[in-house]
């Protein structure tokens, strides 16, 4: 497992995988809204590409539908282009190009074509931007067949999974919560992210299970992904200095096609099954994990899931308010202490 | 003092580059002049001075910064200026955060069987079990070596007398007489008697010993060393040793009850002090007492975890010390805590204070009269409150020229605390005066030269001392050279400063104050 991150600022991981993209393809295009220098994109993830890469950085009008349509277009030519959504809440204008046709061209022409695009879009509350800046909608696109979700998390190799991103043949959703940008990368070092024992995955969008025993006894496994994770690490390490109740967390970076071998091992050896997201609770990324694990590990179940997710609801500006919608670290210690002592 | 701090120019970054000073650090600048240029993510800005003044930067160049920061002092004099520095040299390193990997459990029961946790090496959290383990193998190894008294309780800061140290067979009493002693019939003996019999007994007792009327003492090895003074009603009773150093003394009704008890030599002790309570013949009930320590009227000591007590500690009186609590079923949730309680040297307890089961106070701090210890106060810091907090350091430190000028006062004072005494003295001339046909002086460094009889109180001694002339080192706390009743008052004039001299331990046979 790879440290060079770790210390790093998400942006700043970022940013230098955006700049080896670019000197190592130069099929890769990037366009968006404001994301040339010296502005850099409203985050500044693209900080620096354009000055050194000014055919190749485009910035656009406000016109999401006609984005996804273009970068359709030109992955279909044997482009690469990555598309840099301000918001990922404007996703939401874009859906018909997605549903009705970057999902489907690959299939519909019988494996013809292929559109190698990936769209980067901030996701993610906490930062009081009101109800259209703040959401987490990953669960639109989960539904979507063909293709690929990914969120990168804080102890996760972002700029790897970029970078995979990008090779990857199918059209790839990259979502990137806010708080990672001015988070410190946390990387495993010798197996461990502080205290805990870390088990990462194979595969281009792997998973991480975190233990707080080195895997020998564990109560429950939290499954998660991208911005919970910190809170849900917070979380688990509150369990065990103040309770003694020990937890498992898997923190998945591909979201679908939803790969849940991480979390069916884990629950084999903890027997109850936590589901923790960002997004409102209703047909989420919770509900679809559920489904699977009850189906997949029914005896290995001692308790229901649980799902800690948004209250489902509108996100409001103010901070207080904002706070009181969105799960938190205690709303994950009393879901986990609830299951304590049943079965 | 000015300060320029980085504002926030847009609602999505939490932190903007510090590209470039514009001015020398420490230079002059002035109201409105470009310092520096910042770039955030909306804009590059040239950042302005508030005032005039000398600038001070916190960052180098080319760093992010976090919006909020400040970034720079204008100062706006040379005292400004100076309070800048003072405060960068006093700024403690930034603790880590996250160290904590103790669980609560864990902690818990470390401190009831006083086990040290950084003895737990391990990667990832240490837990209750991984302390059972430890305390499982701590019993396997157990041996009732010296040492093991202590139950794994640190001594670190506190210096322990010699009187610990005593040999496993010292002062061994015979079992015949232990067994066919009746503490009633023995209590009512004339103090004589009471140490004749003990010493013919096997206990090690020294010459000087007054054992005051209607006292006792019972224990399996008793060791007290010369000139040691209980006063009338003592009770001292102890399952295995009561070791006591020389010249230490107690005023009337001392109460001591533990397992063992290892008191330092030149201990002062006031009335009513008690050592014991609930638990006193607990295995761990381990009394410890420094030299030269301090006991007030009426402190309470509960000893059923080790009790350490360091040199030269001070628990003014009626102050408290508990190492358990009594409580209602733990299985129901309430508190029941056994613990230690260590009062590293030179602390301070005040009138009233508490030391609950845990508490430890580190080296030459100061706990403020009613405060309530929980949990460690840090060495050199003064403590208040409920639950007390270190607040401030216990002391601060003096220049060489104000510890001349108090030293110097010291000649003043004693002079005319003597002429207020009756005693015929000289008038005050060369920092000196003569008293009892010895000339009494001050000198900031002894060199040498003078002649007896004299006793010359000094902050630095280098050269050699003729007879008849004592000389204290104030600094280096020691007496060289000797002196009759003039040394012994002035020595007693510099113990009520809180100057304890060496050689020791020593008290006061009377003199002139």
């Amino acid at each position: 497992m790879s440290s060079v991150s770790s210390g790093k600022r998400g942006v700043q991981v970022l940013n230098e995988a955006l700049h080896g993209i670019f000197r190592e393809r130069d099929d890769v295009v990037l366009f968006g809204e404001d994301v040339l220098d010296p502005y850099g994109g409203a985050f500044k993830v693209t900080a620096g590409l354009s000055d050194a890469y000014p055919d190749r950085v485009l910035t656009t009008p406000i016109s999401e539908a006609s984005l996804f349509g273009v970068a359709a277009g030109m992955a279909l030519r044997g482009q690469r282009p990555i598309l840099e959504i301000m918001f990922g809440d404007f996703v939401a204008l874009g859906l018909d190009q997605i549903v009705n046709g970057i999902s489907k061209f690959r299939e519909m022409y019988d494996e013809q074509v292929t559109v190698p695009l990936v769209v980067r879009a901030p996701m993610g509350a906490r930062r009081g931007y009101g109800p259209t800046h703040s959401q987490s909608l990953e669960k639109l696109l989960l539904g979507i067949p063909n293709i690929v979700v990914v969120a990168a998390s804080e102890c996760h190799d972002v700029g790897a999974l970029l970078t995979a991103a990008v090779d990857d043949e199918r059209p790839v959703f990259f979502v990137e919560n806010k708080l990672l940008y001015g988070r410190t990368i946390r990387r495993p070092e010798d197996g461990h992210v502080g205290e805990l024992a870390v088990r990462e995955s194979d595969g281009p969008y792997p998973a991480l299970t975190f233990s707080a025993t080195d895997f020998t006894e564990g109560s429950a496994t939290v499954v998660t992904y991208g911005g919970m994770l910190p809170i849900v690490l917070d979380a688990v390490t509150e369990l065990v200095l103040e309770h003694e109740v020990f937890c498992e967390v898997v923190a998945l970076s591909q979201l679908v096609p939803m790969e849940l071998g991480a979390v069916l091992d884990s629950v084999a050896r903890t027997g109850a099954l936590v589901t923790a997201e960002e997004g409102t609770l209703t047909g989420g990324f919770g509900a679809e994990i559920a489904a699977r694990v009850q189906e997949a590990a029914w005896s290995d179940l001692r308790a229901p899931v649980r799902r800690i997710a948004a209250r489902d609801g509108i996100i409001p500006s103010a901070r207080p308010l904002e706070d009181e919608m969105l799960p938190s670290v205690e709303d994950v210690v009393e879901t986990v202490m609830s299951l304590e002592g049943s079965g | 003092m000015l300060e320029i701090v980085l504002t926030r120019e847009d609602a999505n970054t939490e932190y903007a580059l510090l590209a470039e000073w514009l001015v020398e650090d420490r230079s002059e600048v002035s109201a409105g002049q470009p310092v520096c240029v910042v770039e955030t993510t909306k804009a590059t800005v040239e950042v302005e001075a508030p005032g005039a003044g000398t600038i001070v930067q916190l960052y180098g160049e080319d760093v992010e910064v976090e919006l909020g920061k400040t970034i720079a002092y204008v100062a706006e004099n040379a005292d400004e200026l100076a309070a800048i520095d003072t405060e960068a040299a006093e700024k403690p390193a930034p603790k880590p955060a996250g160290d904590r990997k103790a669980t609560r459990k864990a902690v818990e029961l470390a401190e009831l069987h006083g086990v040290d946790l950084e003895q737990i090496d391990k990667r990832g959290f240490i837990t209750e079990k991984d302390v059972e383990q430890l305390i499982a193998a701590r019993k396997a190894s157990a041996s009732p070596a010296a040492g093991s008294v202590l139950a794994g309780v640190s001594t670190d800061g506190v210096s322990l007398p010699a009187t610990f140290g005593v040999d496993e067979s010292d002062g061994a009493l015979d079992r015949a007489f232990l067994e066919s002693l009746d503490p009633e019939v023995f209590r009512q003996l004339a103090p004589g008697e009471k140490l004749t019999a003990l010493r013919e007994a096997g206990a090690r007792i020294g010459e000087g010993v007054d054992l005051g009327e209607g006292s006792l003492i019972v224990a399996p090895r008793v060791v007290i060393e010369e000139g040691v003074k209980l006063g009338p009603r003592a009770t001292v009773v102890a399952e295995e040793v009561v070791a006591i150093g020389a010249l230490s003394q107690f005023g009337s009704d001392l109460e001591l009850r533990c397992r063992r008890a290892f008191l330092g030599a030149g201990i002062w002790g006031g009335r009513s002090v008690r050592f014991g309570g609930g638990g006193h013949r607990d295995p761990w009930a381990t009394l410890v007492v420094g030299d030269l320590a301090f006991v007030g009227d009426e402190v309470f000591v509960n000893v059923c975890r080790p009790v350490l007590v360091g040199r030269e500690v001070f628990l003014t009186m009626r102050s408290l010390i508990v190492t358990h609590n009594i409580g209602h079923s733990i299985l129901e949730g309430f508190e029941n805590r056994f613990a230690p309680v260590v009062l590293e040297d030179r602390s301070q307890v005040g009138l009233g204070a508490v030391l609950y089961a845990g508490a430890r106070v580190g080296a030459e701090s100061i706990v403020a009269s009613n405060s309530y210890v929980v949990g460690e106060i840090p060495a050199g810091s003064f403590a208040i409150g409920v639950p007390a907090k270190a607040t401030g350091s216990s002391s601060h430190k003096l220049s060489e020229a104000r510890q001349r000028d108090l030293a110097r006062r010291f000649v003043d004072d004693l002079h005319e605390l003597l002429a207020l005494r009756g005693h015929v003295v000289s008038a005050v001339a060369d920092d000196g005066f003569e008293v009892e046909g010895t000339r009494i002086s001050f000198t900031p460094s002894y060199r040498g030269g003078t002649d007896g009889p004299a006793v010359v109180l000094a902050l630095d001694v280098r050269g050699d001392v003729p007879g008849g002339v004592a000389v204290i080192d104030l600094l280096g706390r020691r007496v060289h050279g000797s002196g009759g009743v003039v040394l012994d008052s002035v020595r007693e004039f510099c113990r009520k400063r809180g100057i304890k001299l060496e050689p020791g331990p020593w008290s006061y046979p009377g003199g002139l104050i």
